[in-house]
């Protein structure tokens, strides 16, 4: 292991083009041993691109690297890792069909396989450094927070010396969170150099040692003292004064806490969920016993740690997934097998967590995708008219101030911010719309497009349609809706009003105790 | 049961065995290549290569040995070709598969015209048969066990998969290579290199396969003589739900199928061959109806693994 | 995944680029005449004969173009399932099961007593049906248990040639009966009503009503797959069957609907093939029009007019090779290794041709 102090990784200069795009450009740094380096920026500043050069997935066009001291140019993982640089990545390489043990000997048994043997040394290594791990599951039936640990292992196995973890609390309670951290303090005390890739502010004030921030693709800002430095670095990244800014962008860099939104007037109850329980396929139960209702003009924050239930109960709203047990009911029409048309039909707008997966068709046009549940009301003698949809576009377009060349060009082509918005402009298009549910709008967006997606969304409610809004991100929550409901593994743990003062108790209640 | 009927019997798991040898070797190479991730259609033409050049090269050696080597080597090349088209050029493995197969017939017919002549049967020094010592004179067993000793190879080839596949980092890595390639690739394995190798192993089994059949059961090569055994053998593995256990039974069941086409008429039965025939076909349908069981194919069967960036 | 590689997000479609299937066929030709001239044929005499059988005759062009008919048939309900990524390997079961179909009730069904056109048009439609419901099998295995359609149209291809080449073997099925034991293994010719008349009478040439039905059907699976709800349907479930469903379409409706398509075609293949040319069912029906039509679709790329243009490229092939080896003496399987060229080449080709065109 190298002496404290002592340059690890040195980047010097190095840029990376997917086309046109710049996603980095002259970016250099160092990390030392034996420090928590923070890796600061929006989304798409260029964190990942740049671990992913570092690990030798991608490979730089510009500029150069070294690694104590000798140049460092890996063509693969495999060279990364022969090097002692090891990486946990935010989306997890697990197979999931084999054990916890038969997965941290990938890559890395020779001949035959000794299974016991390995299984006890990668108990050892675990409580070094304090990660819990039941080394004959099957990675499958892990939870989140228990494949990422199996994740970290695998590569404390290979003893780095330099550890790149890329926003890996984006998962994890936050109990857990702080559990992490300490497992990086530990690392970095071994003397091993650790990255933390990063966009929440809390955690860069908690632990890190020195700080990079990233801005389209460019050092904006470093900082050897960053807990004290905080504001600084949050010009950095946004390149604006948080104060005076509106409430849902302060929220969207994750800093203090925002002022609380307006009250609306509330009316009828449009949305009532009774009893709602669903169990999976393996018979896992994933929501269990779920009782609101949404009010015309409310808008109504689930919030929760991502894999607690929030995905499936979207599921269940958008019809895409039968409940087992219980219903809900829009305007006072039961559904409990709702079928994604009949929802529609009834007023049901949905924007899903995944747009790629399950929001749009990339490979069609942007009018097809603006009117894809809707399709038929362009029909002519069976055929699809096309100049009628052209125009509907382009007024959706206009209204919803979505960016591209014109409606004809791929829904690919657009930027991650204008699909968001493409894909919201379809859903508040919908005739007779009376309910929205959105799942995780703001993910991977730019403050700009985040700011964009509120507007229309607080405007919706203003017209009196009801929102139900799921994110991760509590203080975007707490900026935008008027009650949160806390899910923990399923349930509802509680509801409240979405103020500041409101933080202590649903901290409890995503961590899962009952305040 | 008086002796004729045991001599049945034992003509019977003679057949049966016999018949079930070249798709053992076929569906066992391609058990490894479809848990590595690649699906091939080209069976049924690296067999026949296999078939031809191991008649081809013990006719113009005099020694089958020779012979069998040669149609390893032979089909090398085809199957380098399919592996570079589905692995580097992340070609579309059906497409690739079924031009190989078309190729390959194609080739073979036409060189077996120009070199030995229009339809002509030309007989083949073959391959020796062998017993399992001290079972030669078991009544009906030794009968039944007197085969080519490729067959006895080719138990033991199942063996050495089964024990690779479950107990060795290399099968780790093919299993990750069909399931998760991505975790194989983050891990510093090379999902590329574990599919090629894979692919090249199955190449070589099927040219055993074939080989077996001009070599080992006939001892003269005909043009397209697998007729079907490759297929069969891809049927094999899907039964046997990418075991390597079941994929041997399926093997076998194929095989004593295709026996009692045989055998059935000289019993008297009259069932018409083509019920038998269709037979295996239709327990692989009932298979991936999920009529016998939960199937579990590797999730990454037939999708080409592309690095990200590279 | 596309037709023959991986498409990667960004990538244009190369549909313009006609250059690169010319190009494949003109090297895999170059290929076959390299491996005649190995072979010792004269080259002039080898090609002369292949001309002749492939279009030195009005009689040549009849058959060859009953060949590309039924080629086209199978390629334009490939095509149509492809638009939802499913992809039908098993046309020569559905030929088989239109021919079975076509056969009985020409012969033993009361067809021949339909009056007029209804006598040979009631036998394709029937044809056509039980071809698109033994595909669709395949489809509803797939919408209920996620069967991958590869395998089932496999499968389900072997058992309906096996199914009829049992049917051809037994007496008590379709087979003609025994007058001794040299009686071949075929049903009896169809009656004269139920043949598809020629499109040509009086001249010695055999292209029968079949090619007017493709082009017409060519037509509209054109207008269906590029303007019509359905086609914009199957292109969403082909591309993203989540984000399909989400938007309310009918997911496994589509898809069992497309694998009946496909299977449709290649059914109404067999009844034109039967009822067109060969007259009578014979143990080895399909004779391989399965497998050529599915390479037909394949090269196509998702065009009707690519699936004519192949079709008449491989009919036009299969007939020249039947002639080269009966006047040449060159073994026909050399078209088999043209087409085996053709086919490796497009599926290599198809990757740096998208690798050189990413932006």
């Amino acid at each position: 292991m190298p002496e404290a102090g002592e340059t690890l990784l040195a980047i010097d200069g190095v840029g990376k083009r997917f086309g046109d795009l710049a996603a980095l450009d002259g970016v250099s740094l160092d990390i030392t041993a034996g420090e928590i380096h923070g890796l600061l920026g929006e989304n798409g500043a260029g964190k990942s691109t740049l671990c992913n050069i570092v690990f030798g997935v991608l490979r730089a066009d510009a500029g150069g690297m070294r690694l104590g001291g000798t140049p460092y140019r890996p063509t693969g993982p495999a060279g990364a890792l022969a090097a002692g640089v090891a990486m946990v990545h935010q989306h997890f390489s697990l197979v999931g069909d084999l054990s916890v043990v038969d997965n941290l000997l990938l890559g890395q048994a020779r001949g035959f396989l000794r299974r016991a043997e390995f299984a006890a040394e990668v108990v050892r290594l675990s409580e070094t450094f304090g990660l819990a791990l039941r080394p004959q599951a099957i990675v499958d039936d892990l939870s989140v927070g228990e494949r990422q640990r199996v994740e970290i292992v695998k590569c404390l196995m290979r003893r780095p010396r330099l550890l790149v973890l890329d926003e890996p609390t984006a998962v994890l309670l936050p109990a857990e969170i702080e559990g992490l951290l300490q497992v990086c303090e530990r690392v970095a005390a071994s003397g091993c150099g650790i990255v933390l890739v990063t966009h929440k502010l809390a955690e860069i004030r908690r632990t890190a040692h020195r700080v990079t921030v990233l801005r389209h693709g460019r050092v904006v800002a470093r900082s050897d003292a960053p807990a004290d430095e905080i504001d600084r670095l949050v010009r950095a990244m946004i390149q604006r004064d948080l104060v005076g800014a509106a409430p849902t962008l302060r929220a969207a860099v994750g800093s203090a806490s925002a002022a609380p939104a307006a009250a609306t007037a509330v009316g009828d109850v449009v949305l009532r969920v009774e009893g709602l329980g669903l169990r999976d396929a393996s018979g896992v139960r994933r929501l269990d016993n779920i009782g609101f209702s949404v009010h015309r003009g409310e808008i109504v924050g689930i919030a929760g740690v991502e894999g607690n239930g929030q995905s499936e109960l979207v599921a269940v709203l958008a019809g895409a997934t039968a409940a087992t047990e219980g219903g809900f009911r829009v305007d006072d029409q039961p559904f409990a097998n709702g079928s994604p048309k009949a929802l529609t039909a009834a007023g049901v707008g949905v924007v899903p967590e995944d747009r790629h997966r399950e929001g749009c068709v990339p490979a069609m046009s942007l009018a097809l995708n603006l009117a894809l549940s809707t399709l038929q009301r362009f029909r002519r003698w069976g055929l699809v008219d096309r100049v009628a949809l052209a125009g509907e576009a382009r007024d959706r377009m206009r209204a919803f101030d979505i960016r591209a060349a014109g409606p004809e060009v791929p829904f690919a082509s657009l930027s991650g911010g204008n699909q968001q918005k493409a894909v919201l402009a379809r859903e508040l298009s919908l005739p007779g719309l009376r309910l929205l549910v959105a799942a995780q709008p703001t993910r991977g967006l730019d403050v700009g497009a985040v700011e964009a997606i509120y507007a229309q969304i607080r405007a919706a409610a203003e017209r009196g349609v009801a929102v139900l809004l799921a994110s991760s991100e509590l203080d975007e929550l707490l900026a935008v809706a008027d009650r949160l409901l806390v899910m923990y593994r399923g349930r509802v743990m509680g509801e409240c009003a979405a103020t500041a003062e409101s933080r202590p108790r649903i901290g409890a209640w995503m961590a899962g105790h009952a305040a | 049961m008086d002796t004729s009927a045991l001599a049945l019997w034992g003509l019977f798991l003679g057949s049966s065995l016999r018949l079930a040898m070249p798709m053992l070797f076929a569906a066992l190479g391609e058990l490894v290549s479809e848990r590595a991730g690649v699906l091939n259609l080209s069976l049924e033409g690296m067999m026949l290569m296999g078939a031809f050049a191991g008649a081809m090269g013990s006719l113009w050696t005099g020694q089958p040995l020779l012979g069998l080597a040669i149609a390893v080597v032979a089909v090398l090349p085809i199957a380098a070709l399919q592996a570079w088209l589905s692995v580097r050029l992340h070609a579309n493995q059906i497409v690739s598969g079924i031009g190989i197969n078309i190729l390959v017939l194609g080739a073979t017919t036409f060189a077996y015209r120009e070199l030995v002549g229009h339809r002509s049967r030309v007989q083949i020094p073959g391959l020796a048969t062998w017993s399992p010592p001290g079972l030669e004179n078991v009544p009906v067993l030794g009968a039944a066990l007197h085969q080519s000793w490729l067959l006895y190879l080719a138990f033991a080839v199942a063996l050495a998969v089964a024990l690779l596949l479950r107990r060795t980092a290399v099968g780790l890595a093919i299993h990750a290579a069909g399931a998760e390639p991505a975790a194989l690739d983050k891990s510093g394995g090379s999902v590329p290199r574990v599919r090629i190798g894979a692919v090249l192993f199955a190449g070589m089994m099927s040219a055993l396969g074939g080989a077996f059949l001009s070599l080992g059961d006939i001892h003269t090569f005909t043009e397209g003589m697998t007729n079907g055994a490759g297929y069969l053998a891809l049927v094999a593995v899907i039964f046997g739900n990418w075991k390597t256990g079941r994929t041997v039974f399926a093997c076998v069941f194929f095989g004593a199928a295709t026996a009692l086409q045989f055998q059935l008429p000289a019993l008297g039965i009259d069932v018409p061959t083509a019920l038998l025939i269709m037979l295996p076909y239709v327990m692989a349908l009932l298979a991936v109806a999920g009529l016998v069981g939960r199937q579990s194919p590797p999730a990454a069967l037939t999708a080409p693994y592309l690095q990200p960036g590279r | 995944m596309t037709v023959l590689a991986v498409a990667r997000p960004g990538m244009r479609p190369w549909r313009s680029e006609l250059w690169v299937p010319v190009g494949a066929v003109v090297v895999a030709l170059l290929g076959g005449l390299a491996l005649v001239a190995a072979a010792g044929v004269a080259l002039p005499a080898a090609v002369a004969a292949f001309a002749d059988g492939a279009w030195g005759s009005a009689y040549a062009i009849g058959a060859s173009l009953n060949r590309a008919v039924a080629l086209g048939f199978v390629g334009l309900g490939f095509i149509v399932a492809h638009r939802a990524n499913l992809t039908n390997v098993g046309g020569e079961g559905q030929i088989a099961a239109g021919g079975i179909v076509s056969t009985a009730l020409c012969l033993y069904g009361g067809a021949a007593s339909l009056p007029g056109p209804l006598a040979w048009i009631v036998p394709l439609t029937a044809a056509a049906i039980a071809g698109g419901v033994w595909g669709s099998i395949a489809g509803v295995l797939k919408v209920r248990i996620g069967t991958n359609e590869v395998i089932s149209t496999l499968l389900l291809s072997f058992i309906g040639v096996w199914a009829l080449y049992g049917c051809v073997q037994s007496t008590r099925v379709l087979r003609q009966p025994m007058t001794d034991s040299a009686t071949l293994p075929e049903s009896l010719e169809v009656p004269l009503a139920t043949q598809v008349p020629a499109l040509v009478s009086g001249l010695d040439m055999p292209l029968h009503a079949g090619a007017v039905v493709l082009l017409a059907l060519a037509a509209l699976v054109a207008v269906v797959l590029a303007r019509s709800l359905f086609g914009l349907r199957l292109r969403a479930v082909g591309l993203n069957p989540p984000a399909a469903r989400r938007a309310g379409m009918p997911i496994g409706a589509t898809v069992v609907i497309a694998m009946f398509i496909a299977g449709a075609f290649a059914g109404l293949a067999g009844g034109f093939m039967l009822q067109g040319e060969q007259l009578a069912l014979k143990a080895r029906f399909p004779s391989g029009y399965g497998i050529d039509g599915l390479v037909v679709g394949l090269l196509a790329r998702g065009t009707v007019k690519g699936v004519l243009a192949s079709a008449l490229l491989f009919g036009f092939l299969r007939s020249g090779g039947i002639a080269m080896e009966l006047s040449a003496g060159v073994p026909s399987a050399i078209v088999l290794v043209i087409q085996g060229l053709v086919i490796l080449l497009l599926a290599g080709s198809a990757w740096w041709l998208h690798r050189s065109r990413r932006a």
